[in-house]
């Protein structure tokens, strides 16, 4: 199979999934139609206004029909409107808001599997080689402290004790000292948002919406040194609670991988150790690692959603968690969508860079 | 006639019990696995028995106005000989929420997983064992949910649905589910081309008793393992919801990641709990303790059931 006709393939068999997807978010949307239709009226719930809305949402219609113009709206992205709750301005169209929530969240989360891979991956190769040594018992710890850390106390945990009134020495106070926050972008652990940009007092846009490049595209280097520093301690966090599935899965097929009998051969006809370990065993290892890459993700935005909320940090997961204070259902529901494309998305990405590396998958 | 069945009776029971023994055998052998076991037996002695024993409602943590004549409603009190673990905001009893929290959590999570793996267990044997059709409906079933961020899907859950014990068990359950259902699927598919199954079938059995009597119990190790693991995700995860405040029965509700929430939100956000380390240190780490303790369990499960690993 060549690799379009494989990337197109792979691409035909998400449609399932995605209906499937969009049924399980109809469903929800639908269950709780008071919920719904107070979103959209706020204090003022008349029954003649119910009566509009209803019609509005085409809740009078069979099921079918309305699943129909549910999907029809998903696609034109028209994804309803904000509800009143006290934390946004209501009447908002609800893509708008996306289009303002989602660079921040990808910005969150592309650092940290930045950061998964840069310290997830030398992580499982060293312990595979190292098998049962200092490095592997240390790592062993590392992750199994990892995955059993609840996100929301490690964010927690980095703000109270390398915050600005920290307990501990002042050298440790690495977010900061005294009560001067440590970014111009927000007051970790508060509501305070202090945004980079005022757009509408300077006048100045936002390019791309994501804060590490618009403060390259205007030149600002100090800002985007801050910006970096700010946004490393909510990526650390997630990444050290969800390295741990990576290094753990890529250390036990490398040493699957290492007793093959190509890997023997490989030895016994001279070949340098670490060549046979980086172009023979670990080029073959990360293939069995794609195949937990799924549930990388899941972990990982679950992480980000709590971690932004700890940090402050403006993206997807802060409004899912304002949106589920205040009840705010279109919200919720938009943020579910969004969240699970992401993951679908990731998931295609990581099959096709797999078959690129790996040509006999795609002969399956 | 009796009498032998009896006997072949008796004689299953002990193979089994011997298995049994020398599994546990093996699991003793390794230390970490044991403090595991140890540490999860304390915390669901604590679940059951502790509610009982400090008394009140096991529904809401115990509030101390005043101590020494002192008013310490806004101040919490560091950890002492009075309160092990110190108080919070508003006066809340550390040790008496942290104590009682060990049945809400405990408990959801063993109905969360305990569920999962039963409706994980059924599908997961019908995919495997008929295939077809059926199976590979279930299979994109599973697709579909493990697609959904697991978090997002649960807040979804609980504010649509509304927030109480039941919505929360079910919305996990829900979540939960798929993982079991593949594990099951994959280990019936090489189960199921062992002799001892073509002989069940040769001999005439039923699809049903086929796979109850054989199949299930051979492939049943590997759910085991999984529940060990996935107890401490559910902890980890109904924690999070608790202090995301998509909890249940009411704001003081004693559950771990809930006082962590509790403190940082009458506190006034985080930086304000500095000072006041243990009311967020404290209740994190009694999730931290239970939750590596499952995970070194799980481990150890793993290791032993294993044959591979045990020679």
């Amino acid at each position: 199979m060549k690799l379009y006709v494989y990337i197109i393939r792979r691409i035909l068999l998400l449609i399932p999934v995605i209906i499937g997807v969009t049924v399980l978010t109809f469903f929800l949307s639908h269950a709780n139609l008071t919920l719904l239709i107070d979103g959209y009226l706020g204090r003022i719930r008349t029954p003649a206004h119910i009566a509009i809305v209803k019609a509005e949402l085409h809740l009078n219609m069979p099921v079918y029909a309305q699943y129909f113009y549910y999907l029809g709206n998903l696609f034109t992205g028209n994804w309803g409107y904000l509800a009143p709750t006290e934390l946004f301005d209501a009447g908002t169209p609800v893509f708008v808001e996306f289009e303002r929530r989602f660079p921040p969240t990808m910005e969150l989360a592309l650092l940290a599997t930045a950061l998964v891979l840069v310290m997830g991956l030398p992580l499982g190769v060293f312990s595979a080689v190292k098998k049962d040594r200092l490095t592997d018992q240390a790592t062993r710890v590392l992750a199994m402290v990892g995955v059993s850390i609840p996100v929301f106390w490690l964010g927690i945990l980095i703000l109270i004790y390398f915050g600005p009134n920290s307990v501990l020495p002042f050298q440790l106070r690495l977010l900061g000292s005294g009560q001067i926050p440590p970014s111009y972008y927000y007051v970790p652990g508060t509501s305070i948002l202090e945004p980079w940009v005022n757009t509408k007092v300077s006048g100045l846009t936002q390019p791309t919406g994501f804060l590490l490049i618009d403060t390259l595209y205007y030149g600002d280097v100090s800002a985007f040194l801050a910006g970096l520093y700010t946004l490393f301690w909510p990526a650390l966090t997630v990444a050290l609670t969800s390295f741990a599935l990576v290094t753990r899965f890529l250390r036990s097929s490398m040493l699957e991988v290492m007793g093959q009998d190509y890997v023997r051969t490989a030895r016994s006809k001279g070949v340098p150790e670490h060549f046979v370990i980086h172009k023979h065993v670990r080029r073959n290892a990360l293939g069995a690692t794609t195949t937990v890459m799924g549930l990388f993700f899941a972990t990982l935005l679950s992480g980000v959603v709590v971690t932004e909320t700890v940090f402050g940090w403006p993206g997807m997961g802060r409004w899912l968690f304002s949106a589920a204070i205040g009840g705010d259902m279109v919200s919720i529901m938009a943020t579910t969508f969004i969240f699970t494309i992401i993951i679908v998305v990731a998931n295609l990405i990581v099959d096709i860079i797999y078959s690129f590396l790996d040509p006999r998958v795609r002969l399956e | 006639m009796t009498q032998s069945v009896e006997s072949s009776l008796g004689r299953i029971l002990r193979a089994r019990f011997d298995s049994f023994k020398k599994t546990f055998y093996f699991f003793t052998r390794s230390p970490i696995a044991t403090i595991g076991l140890g540490v999860v037996i304390f915390y669901i002695l604590v679940a059951i028995f502790g509610p009982v024993v400090l008394g009140g409602n096991p529904w809401k943590t115990t509030q101390i106005l005043q101590f020494h004549g002192v008013y310490i409603y806004n101040v919490p009190q560091p950890p002492s000989i009075y309160f092990p673990f110190g108080t919070t905001f508003e006066g809340y009893n550390l040790f008496n929420g942290v104590v009682k929290a060990a049945r809400i959590d405990v408990g959801v999570a063993a109905a969360v997983v305990l569920s999962g793996a039963l409706i994980g267990t059924i599908l997961g044997s019908i995919a495997g064992y008929k295939g077809g059709v059926v199976g590979e409906v279930i299979m994109r079933l599973t697709d579909i949910f493990l697609s959904i961020p697991f978090l997002v899907l649960a807040i979804a859950f609980l504010v649509i649905l509304g927030r109480n014990l039941t919505i929360m068990v079910v919305a996990l359950a829900i979540i939960w589910w798929p993982t079991y259902t593949r594990i099951v699927r994959g280990q019936v598919l090489s189960v199921r081309e062992l002799k001892y199954v073509e002989a069940s079938v040769a001999a005439g059995s039923s699809s049903i008793r086929t796979v109850m009597k054989h199949i299930i119990p051979n492939s049943i190790y590997p759910i085991f393992v999984q529940v060990s693991l996935d107890f401490g995700n559910v902890i980890l995860t109904i924690a999070a919801l608790f202090y995301l405040g998509v909890g249940f029965a009411g704001y003081y509700t004693p559950e771990w990641g809930n006082l962590i929430g509790l403190a940082t939100d009458l506190g006034g956000g985080i930086p304000a709990v500095t000072q006041y380390w243990w009311t967020v240190t404290i209740p994190g780490l009694a999730i931290l303790i239970l939750v590596v303790s499952l995970n070194l369990l799980g481990d150890g499960l793993r290791d032993v059931t294993d044959p591979r690993l045990r020679r």
